[in-house]
């Protein structure tokens, strides 16, 4: 049973995430006063794209081809590692958030790759500034999960969400605020969202993931789009997992389990108009104050650490 | 026992056998015998050391004494790692010279490659089998002359001897070092026996225990090429033939890491806490500076050079780490640092002499090092680009590769830092994860670049257009090698155990085998994500070939695309400070500035260390020399003055000493 | 109220870990503008740390106090200043000496100073060491924001800053601070600025800018 529901909770992280997007997407446009695109766009928008055929340049070579398929099964199996409706996931051992940031790395690094096979400037440049921004942006990924992770006793993600739920939600704690902020910003640089990158730009100058994944198109496209939506769900859902879990199911019942799904929508929901609220109120950094935007989450990160020595709580 | 036997031929055929046939004769049948026999001998070290890493057996031999030094060599647990190394990555190398040489020698050179190749991989083994300081010593020094001796072979054009002679003065400055930290325990174990050395040990006064450690830091620190003791690496790598640039980058720094590691955990056993904190500061150093400048290098031999110099600062982490928690009384985590350390010197072992391979059959198959001249070399060398890429994954430490075992295992030990009691550790540890997640971030963005510029894309270059695939017997090499990492990344326990009773055995307790369970997920997860790979592949689609939209222009050319230099030049601006470049833009002519004749732009980019650093050491060892040569009046009566003057201080002395 | 008294109690011991982001915060903006925001958003925060402690003390003082630093500090003076930022027509950047990412370092080693500080004294006497090293850490900050911005105006929030942490370990180590003594350094405070900002405007109108640094000219 809990291996089935653990099953359950990977499928719906990758299938409900094109869901995630769309209602990321409306929530924009209404702040911006317009209609916007139904929340089931993205899903049309994949269908369509896995209808069209694959146009390969003629100086590729096989990672053009492999790499979105490389990226999509790193970051599916990446999501086998959050619990979402249990506190366990498929899997998950002592220390899995350090394979976890670095099964993320290995979806970069073959995006990289594949941007560069296409032989155009557009993925050379692409590739360079995701260079950049996932340099900066490890260092503070890795010192927010381990500040929670110490304050918390526990090595392993499922762990830390099991004792965070034992808590009482009015004890913050100074380290979870910042771990927070941190791994709020180091979400917007990853998943590529503003301020550190506009997802729906086509303009050169403020390309980053588009300029990645520009000379794709049909069924490779749909796999590294479907990809990215994925990433910024995962993500999302790491925040919701580590920071406020209540209504999470410690027991397998069926009232449990749905109060586990209705709390994680609303939870969703909310972070979802939290991010719609910040790409529409900030502006798009210039890419040389990247650096210092992710130096900010570094220091905090670094706070985070140094508090959970001095202010255990 | 056979073993000893085994190990005795090892001995002689690497030592005396291939050498003679070699120079010899002029026979070419009885060189391609002797070169056999190389590879016949490195495998029989091979599974030497495999016997006694897998089963824990220990051989000594004894040889007969020099002078009034004993020479004996053993295998333990740690020299049988080492040497399992060594000879692992020697027969990859052999069976890759074996062609790489023919095709790139004059007879005459590569006879003398050959025969300097069998002692080079003698004397590494000499150093990690030595069981008295004189072996040790001698292995050290050998190293050091046939390394000098095998970059020579390639003649010495231009600002070659100049490197030679700076790599020779650095070696012999750290084998001094070495050797005083030998002869500091002459007083208590005369002939220096290690076993001797060990349990006198205990005896040894606090002072001379932390003499010890640092004249061990500063001898082994300059050949591991520690920062600021790394100058002569990235004058000595490059210029190497790329079979025995794998050998020194691969194995012989490794070496420096076995001196290390002897000494401070089986020797000294360990010591107050500043000693981790002194390896965690050279460590972190080495491994940022090292991937920076590995950055800004486009050429592939100087970038593996500098990325050796952090890997060898990641090792150094995990050793600071280690000697930190036994200090704290912590032994099961030092434990488990010790083996990511260890481990991790295994695994660069392994990519990187696969990246040196690589980058040899780069030059062979296109005559260019520089990743700007290069390009789309993937779909003209198939294997060599599917090895060069495990390589540069592995190095960048992904998961599912060797380089993330280490890197993992040195990473939970610094989280675990934080159960420690005392006040500066507990945070101090934990925040060391920051630094080791920037070095990796940043060598996977070098790594990224330098595969993604050489190999796709369009070719840049006449040289990269005709590149062909290479010979056989390199490419057999390089596909052992790539396969090794792939292995070593899935099935990791299977070098777990060992590593980690070595590790148990030096520090006095196992490592938690809760932590060491971690790495059975991996084939698993290898499983699943191999398997949506091919199923996504395997799923038939339309395809077709079409050209990149190019804005309108007729074609994209090569010049199009991102060179090296460009892919990291975001980068390379938000470390300005490190890097310091200097830059000269000139306009002609100068009074006509918006009509300009031609443009010119230089850029000088060398290591800010030569600059701040050593220049200002050189200068002052300089102007004392000239300081003392006042002394050089060439009058013989001054001359006469001295010993007059040494003659009255000597009476004057025995007078007010009574 | 049972409820009230823990919110009351909660934001007292939380209302340190925000006023550290503020001053990060305040390290890393790039525009007079964003400063005086956070500025405004800092003395909120003291504001709601002051009603906490009034509510749980009971003391009528502490709720004068608190109304007073609203009026004055949240919303007095951060209209006063973007007043002068309109009427001195100055550039909007805060030409500061060191980077973002080097100011918000520092700042974060000033942090770690001040708790290691306050931790040893604060165990003897009792407070909360979260507050005072708030307190000490809102000092150094202050202090820092006038060594290294060149901007008059930001020199002026840097001592209004200052002020800010004065006021907060006079907090947190009375319980509740004697209403005189606020209103005295207030009043001080307020002279000093107002002071201030007639220079400001006596400078910009003999030397047409309000760059500090170009001020080493007039030495003879």
């Amino acid at each position: 049973m809990s291996t089935a529901l653990a099953i359950l909770q990977a499928l719906f992280l990758v299938l409900a995430a094109p869901l995630v997007r769309g209602a990321v997407g409306r929530l924009k446009a209404r702040f911006q006063r317009r209609q916007g695109a139904s929340v089931w766009r993205p899903y049309s928008d994949l269908i369509k794209l896995f209808q069209k055929e694959d146009l390969i340049p003629p100086t590729a070579s096989w990672i053009f081809r492999s790499a979105p398929r490389i990226v999509f099964a790193v970051i599916v199996t990446a999501a086998a590692f959050l619990p979402v409706f249990q506190t366990t996931a498929l899997a998950g051992h002592r220390g899995d958030f350090i394979l976890f940031v670095y099964l993320l790395a290995i979806g970069r690094f073959f995006l990289m790759l594949g941007a560069m096979d296409g032989g155009s400037g557009f993925g050379g440049m692409g590739a360079s500034r995701e260079a950049l921004v996932s340099t900066m942006a490890e260092g503070p990924l890795l010192l927010a999960f381990v500040a929670v992770s110490i304050v918390a006793h526990r090595p392993a993600i499922a762990g830390i969400v099991e004792w965070t739920v034992g808590q009482n939600f009015f004890d913050i704690s100074a380290v979870h605020i910042l771990a927070f902020t941190t791994l709020g910003i180091v979400s917007l640089a990853e998943a590529g969202r503003m301020p550190v990158d506009n997802p729906t730009t086509h303009l050169e100058l403020t390309m980053i993931h588009e300029g990645m994944v520009l000379e794709y198109s049909g069924p490779s496209l749909a796999l590294v789009e479907w990809a990215n939506a994925i990433k910024l769900n995962v993500l999302l859902s790491l925040l919701i997992a580590l920071f406020v879990p209540w209504g999470i199911a410690t027991q397998l019942t069926w009232q449990a389990l749905v109060l586990a799904l209705g709390s994680y929508a609303v939870k969703l929901l909310l972070l979802a108009v939290l991010l719609a609220g910040i790409e529409s109120v900030i502006a798009k950094l210039r890419m040389y104050l990247v650096p210092d935007f992710l130096g900010v989450a570094t220091a905090l990160s670094t706070l985070a650490v140094i508090f959970t020595m001095i202010a255990k709580r | 026992m056979g073993w000893s036997s085994i190990f005795w031929t090892f001995l002689i055929l690497l030592g005396v056998l291939v050498p003679l046939t070699q120079l010899g004769t002029k026979t070419r049948a009885l060189q391609a015998i002797g070169i056999a026999l190389l590879i016949l001998g490195i495998a029989g070290g091979l599974v030497l050391a495999a016997v006694c890493l897998w089963t824990g057996l220990s051989i000594s031999i004894r040889l007969p004494n020099v002078g009034y030094f004993p020479v004996s060599l053993a295998i333990d647990g740690l020299s049988a790692l080492f040497l399992f190394l060594i000879c692992s990555v020697a027969l990859a190398v052999a069976v890759y010279s074996s062609s790489y040489i023919g095709r790139h020698y004059e007879a005459v050179e590569a006879r003398w490659m050959w025969a300097l190749m069998s002692p080079f991989v003698l004397s590494m083994a000499l150093v990690v089998t030595a069981s008295t300081g004189f072996a040790f010593l001698f292995g050290w020094e050998l190293m050091t002359l046939v390394s000098a001796g095998l970059i020579l072979v390639e003649g010495d054009a231009g600002d070659r001897i100049h490197n030679v002679y700076i790599y020779l003065l650095m070696m012999h400055l750290g084998a001094a070092a070495v050797a005083a930290c030998f002869f500091l325990y002459w007083p208590s174990a005369p002939g220096l026996e290690f076993a001797a050395i060990r349990s006198s040990s205990a005896h040894l006064s606090l002072g001379v225990r932390n003499a010890l450690i640092l004249l061990a830091f500063l001898g082994f620190g300059t050949k591991a090429g520690i920062i600021p003791f790394h100058l002569w690496l990235p004058r000595a790598h490059p210029i190497a033939p790329s079979p025995v640039s794998a050998l020194m980058s691969g194995v012989m720094l490794k070496t420096a890491i076995y001196g290390l590691v002897r000494f401070a955990f089986d020797f000294l056993g360990g010591g107050p806490a500043w000693w981790g904190y002194l390896l965690l500061a050279a460590g972190a150093v080495s491994g940022l500076l090292g991937i920076l400048f590995a950055l800004q290098e486009s050429d592939w031999k100087r970038m593996l050079a500098y990325s050796s110099i952090e890997n060898i600062g990641i090792i150094c982490l995990g050793l600071g780490a280690s000697l930190l928690f036994w200090s704290y009384r912590s032994p099961a985590w030092a434990a488990l640092a010790l083996v990511g350390s260890l481990l991790h010197s295994l695994n660069h072992a392994y990519f990187k002499s696969l990246l040196f391979l690589g980058a040899g059959a780069i030059s062979d198959a296109t005559h260019q090092l520089a990743q700007d001249e290069l390009g789309g070399l993937q779909k003209r060398m198939q294997t060599t680009g599917v090895t060069i890429l495990v390589g540069c994954c592995s190095i960048a430490g992904l998961p599912l590769l060797n380089g993330f075992v280490g890197e993992w295992l040195v990473f939970r030990s610094f989280i675990a830092g934080s159960g420690l009691s005392g006040a500066g550790a507990q945070v101090i540890l934990p925040l060391f994860v920051g630094v080791l997640a920037l070095i990796g971030g940043l060598s996977g963005a070098c790594f990224a670049k330098a595969y993604g510029v050489s190999f796709l894309g369009r070719p840049r270059s006449q040289g990269a257009e005709n590149a062909r695939e290479v010979p056989w017997a390199m490419r057999a090499a390089m596909l052992a090698l790539a396969t090794v990492c792939v292995g070593i990344g899935v099935f990791a326990p299977v070098v777990l155990v060992p590593v980690s009773q070595i590790a148990g055995g030096l520090v006095g307790t196992l490592p938690p085998s809760s932590e060491l369970q971690f790495f059975t997920v991996m084939p698993r997860m290898g499983a699943a994500i191999l398997a949506l790979v091919t199923a996504s592949l395997a799923v038939r689609h339309r395809k077709r070939v079409a050209a990149t939209w190019a804005c309108g222009l007729p074609a994209l050319t090569s010049r199009m695309q991102y060179t090296a230099t460009a892919f990291t030049k975001p980068l390379r601006m938000v470390f300005v400070r490190v890097y310091k470049p200097d830059r000269k833009i000139e306009v002609l002519p100068e009074d006509l500035p918006y009509f300009p004749a031609s443009v010119s732009y230089r850029s000088v980019r060398t290591t800010s260390f030569e600059k701040s650093f050593y220049r200002p050491i050189v200068e002052r060892v300089v102007g004392l020399a000239h300081g003392l040569r006042l002394l050089q009046t060439g009058n013989v009566q001054v001359y006469l003055l001295y010993i007059f003057l040494t003659l009255v201080g000597l009476l004057v002395f025995l007078r007010f000493a009574r | 109220m049972e409820f009230a008294e823990v919110a009351a109690g909660k934001v007292v011991s939380t209302s340190a870990v925000f006023l550290m982001m503020t001053i990060v915060l305040l390290a890393v903006s790039r525009r007079v503008s964003t400063a005086i925001l956070v500025f405004g958003l800092q003395s909120a925060i003291i504001t709601a740390q002051v009603a906490g402690t009034a509510f749980l003390e009971s003391s009528r003082e502490a709720w004068v106090v608190a109304g007073l630093i609203f009026a004055f500090k949240v919303l007095g003076i951060p209209y006063a200043f973007f007043w002068l930022v309109q009427k001195l027509k100055t550039s909007r950047d805060v030409q500061a000496v060191t980077s973002p990412a080097q100011s918000v370092f520092l700042v974060v080693l000033m942090i770690f100073v001040s708790y290691a500080v306050v931790r040893s004294y604060a165990f003897g006497i009792r407070v909360p060491e979260d507050a005072l090293a708030a307190a000490v850490a809102l000092i150094l900050t202050g202090a820092y924001l006038m060594v290294s911005r060149k901007k008059a105006l930001i020199q002026m929030l840097g001592l209004l800053v200052l002020e800010n942490g004065i006021f907060l370990a006079a907090l947190t180590t009375t319980f509740g601070m004697p209403l005189i003594i606020e209103m005295g350094i207030l009043f001080d405070v307020v002279i000093g600025l107002l002071l201030m900002g007639i220079f400001a405007f006596r400078i910009r109108d003999t030397f047409e800018h309000l760059d500090v640094s170009r001020l080493r000219k007039l030495r003879g």
